[in-house]
C-alpha cells in the first residue's frame, strides 16, 4: 500500500465507524477538540485500525502520545513500513 | 425520582446499589427475575442445595480485600465464612501420568509444596509466585494502597498471555499445567487469557481460599436485609426494558416491561454488554462502539452435572477436585470430548449438615454444544434435547466414576444442565459460563460509558466470581462517588 492508500483507508475507516465528516478531517484535526471524540473512544479507535489493517496495536507509549488525525497516519504508516521490512 | 436505578440484581447489582445507598443517594434497583440474585441463590433437589454462582472465594480471611469489601457494605456480620482445608484446598489429577497435588493455602506453604513436587523448579516457582503477588497488588482495591492506574488494564488487553509467561519460565508441562488451573474458575484458556487477569484471580486464591456458610443464598439474604435497611427499592419481576436519555443525552430514567417508569439521573447497567445498546435509543452508540460491544467473545460454556447423593461425601468437604485426562487438557478449552477435557467438582451440601451430600461437575463445552435446539425456549424443547441431556450426563457419571474413585456409589440423584441452560436462565446471548470473556487483544466495556449518568458493573467489566463482581461495583461506584472516598473508607474496616 501506498501511503496515500493507508490514509485513505484511515480516513475512510474513521469516518465511518464514528459518523465523522470526512470534509472535517484534516491531518492537523486533534482528535478530542476537534473531531469530538474523548478518552473512551481511543479503544474503539484502536480496534477500527486493527480490523482495517489486519495487525494487532500493542505500542501503549505510541497510542497515549497520539494528539492528531495526523499522528494516527504516522502511526500506521510506520507500522505498516516495518512489517514490510520484518517480512 | 431515584438518584439512581441499577439495572440487574446480581451480586454486581447489589453492591452498586448497596454502595451508592451507602453514600445517600436514593437508590431502586431492577431485577428481571422473581427473586435477586438467581445465579448466587442456586437451587435444590432431593434436600441438596447445588450453588451455581459462588463455590469458594479467595481473599475473604480476616483482612483480606473481600472481607474488607464485605465489611464496608455492612455484610460481614450476616454471614459466616470458613476456612477450606489449608493442606489443600483444591486437589489437582492428571490422570495418564498419575499425579495428584493438594494446593495449599499461603504464598509460602504453596511455594514449599510446589517447590517438593518439581524439585528443579524452584527458580520457575519462585518468578511466577513473585509476579502474580506484584500483578495483584497493583491492582486497584485488591491493594488499597496502589493508587488508580490504568497500566493493569492495558496489560490485560496487551498480554503477555498465561501460557506465553509460564512458557518462559519452563519447559515443565505438568507444572504449567498446574499453574494454569484456576483458568477453570473464569473458562478461557492460558493461550488467551492474560498474565495479568489470571495473576488477579489465581492471587487472591494463594492468600487463602474460604466457603460462605449456607452458600450463595446466605450472601443473597444478606445483601436483600442490608438493601432493605438502607431503604433500597427493589423491583423483582420487573425486566429493565429501556434508557430514556434527556435532550442532552444524560440518562433520565429506566423503562419497564410492565410499563412503568422509574425517573432518574443515573444508572448502573450490570447486563451482559451486548445487551446494552439495545436498553438505549438507537445512534446512542456509534458503529465502532456497537460492533465492539456486540462482538465480545464469552467464555466457555459447561455441560453441568448435579448429583445428590444417599451418602455423605467426606473428600468433598472443604476441598474441591480437578481432574484432567492429561497435563494438556486445558489446551482448546471447550471443543475436546468431555472424557478428555478438564473436570471441577465442587460440594453440595444439605442444609445443617456437616459433610457434602451431593456434588457439582463442571465440564467446559463450546457454548454451540446444544446450538441445534437454541430456537426452542426453555421448558419447551423438542424430545432431542432431553435425550442429548440423559447421553451427556451417563457419560460424565461413567467418566466420574472411572476418574474419581471417591466418588463411586454417590451418584443416586442426577440432574443436568447445558449451554442453553446457560443462555437462558443467566441471560449470556451466546451461552458462555461467564458471559464475556478477559482475553489478550479484547477490549471488555470500562464502568464510564459515553452516555453521562450511565455507568457498567459486573463480570463483563474486571472477572467473574463473587470477587470479580463485587469489584466491578466498587470501581463503578468509586467512579461515580469517587474513587479516593471508597478507598478512604475501606482503609477505615482494616
Amino acid at each position: 500500500m501506498t501511503d496515500q492508500e493507508i490514509i485513505e483507508l484511515i480516513d475512510r475507516s474513521i469516518a465511518s465507524e464514528f459518523e465523522l465528516d470526512r470534509d472535517a478531517m484534516k491531518p492537523e484535526s486533534t482528535l478530542f477538540d476537534e473531531l469530538g471524540l474523548d478518552s473512551l473512544d481511543i479503544v474503539d479507535l484502536v480496534i477500527v485500525l486493527e480490523s482495517a489493517f489486519k495487525f494487532k496495536i500493542r505500542e501503549e507509549e505510541a497510542i497515549r502520545g497520539i494528539r492528531t488525525l495526523g499522528d494516527i497516519h504516522a502511526f500506521v504508516i510506520k507500522k505498516k513500513r516495518e512489517m514490510e521490512t520484518q517480512g | 425520582m431515584h438518584d439512581f436505578v441499577v439495572i440487574g440484581g446480581g451480586v454486581s447489582g447489589l453492591t452498586s446499589a448497596l454502595l451508592l445507598a451507602q453514600a445517600g443517594r436514593q437508590v431502586a434497583l431492577v431485577e428481571a427475575a422473581g427473586r435477586t440474585a438467581p445465579l448466587l441463590r442456586g437451587f435444590s433437589r432431593h434436600g441438596v442445595r447445588f450453588d451455581t454462582g459462588f463455590h469458594y472465594t479467595g481473599g475473604l480471611a480476616p483482612g483480606e480485600p473481600l472481607d474488607l469489601f464485605f465489611r464496608h457494605m455492612g455484610l460481614s456480620d450476616k454471614i459466616s465464612s470458613f476456612p477450606f482445608r489449608e493442606d489443600g484446598f483444591d486437589v489437582f489429577r492428571s490422570l495418564r501420568e498419575g499425579f495428584e497435588f493438594r494446593i495449599p493455602s499461603g504464598y509460602r506453604a504453596l511455594l514449599e509444596k510446589l517447590c517438593d513436587a518439581f524439585p528443579g523448579e524452584r527458580a520457575a516457582i519462585e518468578a511466577y509466585l513473585a509476579r502474580v503477588r506484584a500483578t495483584c497488588e497493583a491492582m486497584p482495591y485488591l491493594n488499597l494502597d496502589q493508587g488508580l492506574d490504568t497500566a493493569s488494564a492495558f496489560a490485560r488487553v496487551f498480554g503477555p498471555t498465561l501460557q506465553e509467561s509460564l512458557d518462559a519460565l519452563t519447559d515443565n508441562a505438568m507444572l504449567k499445567a498446574l499453574l494454569s488451573v484456576h483458568c477453570l474458575l473464569y473458562g478461557v484458556a492460558p493461550e488467551e487469557t492474560s498474565f495479568a487477569q489470571h495473576a488477579g484471580i489465581a492471587g487472591c486464591y494463594c492468600l487463602s481460599a474460604r466457603g460462605i456458610t449456607g452458600g450463595g443464598p446466605a450472601l443473597a439474604d444478606a445483601f436483600d436485609a442490608r438493601l432493605a435497611a438502607l431503604g433500597v427499592e427493589i423491583h423483582r419481576g420487573a425486566e429493565a426494558t429501556g434508557i430514556s436519555l434527556d435532550a442532552a443525552g444524560s440518562v433520565e430514567g429506566v423503562r419497564l416491561g410492565d410499563g412503568r417508569y422509574l425517573p432518574c439521573s443515573g444508572c448502573v447497567a450490570t447486563i451482559h454488554p451486548a445487551l446494552l445498546p439495545g436498553l438505549l435509543p438507537e445512534g446512542t452508540f456509534r458503529p465502532a462502539a456497537l460492533k465492539r460491544l456486540e462482538g465480545l467473545e464469552e467464555t466457555v460454556s459447561a455441560f453441568v452435572l448435579y448429583s445428590a447423593s444417599d451418602a455423605p461425601i467426606p473428600s468433598l468437604a472443604g476441598s474441591n477436585l480437578f481432574v484432567f485426562p492429561d497435563a494438556g487438557a486445558l489446551r482448546t478449552l471447550g471443543n475436546r470430548p468431555l472424557e478428555d477435557g478438564p473436570l471441577y467438582i465442587t460440594a453440595a451440601w444439605r442444609e445443617d449438615e456437616p459433610v457434602p451430600r451431593g456434588f457439582i461437575g463442571i465440564s467446559p463445552t463450546d457454548a454451540g454444544q446444544a446450538a441445534a435446539w437454541g430456537p426452542s425456549p426453555a421448558g419447551m424443547r423438542p424430545d432431542g434435547y432431553p435425550r442429548f441431556k440423559q447421553e451427556t450426563a451417563t457419560r460424565m457419571r461413567r467418566h466420574i466414576e472411572t476418574s474419581c474413585p471417591e466418588l463411586r456409589g454417590t451418584m443416586d440423584h442426577l440432574e443436568a444442565s447445558t449451554a442453553l441452560s446457560m443462555r437462558d436462565w443467566c441471560h449470556t446471548p451466546h451461552g458462555g459460563l461467564y458471559g464475556a470473556k478477559h482475553r489478550v487483544g479484547q477490549y471488555n466495556p470500562a464502568p464510564s460509558t459515553r452516555v453521562r449518568g450511565l455507568f457498567m458493573a459486573g463480570q463483563a467489566v474486571v472477572s467473574p466470581g463473587v470477587l470479580g463482581a463485587v469489584l466491578s461495583g466498587f470501581l463503578a461506584c468509586g467512579t461515580i462517588l469517587g474513587h479516593d472516598r471508597l478507598t478512604k473508607e475501606l482503609k477505615a474496616c482494616r
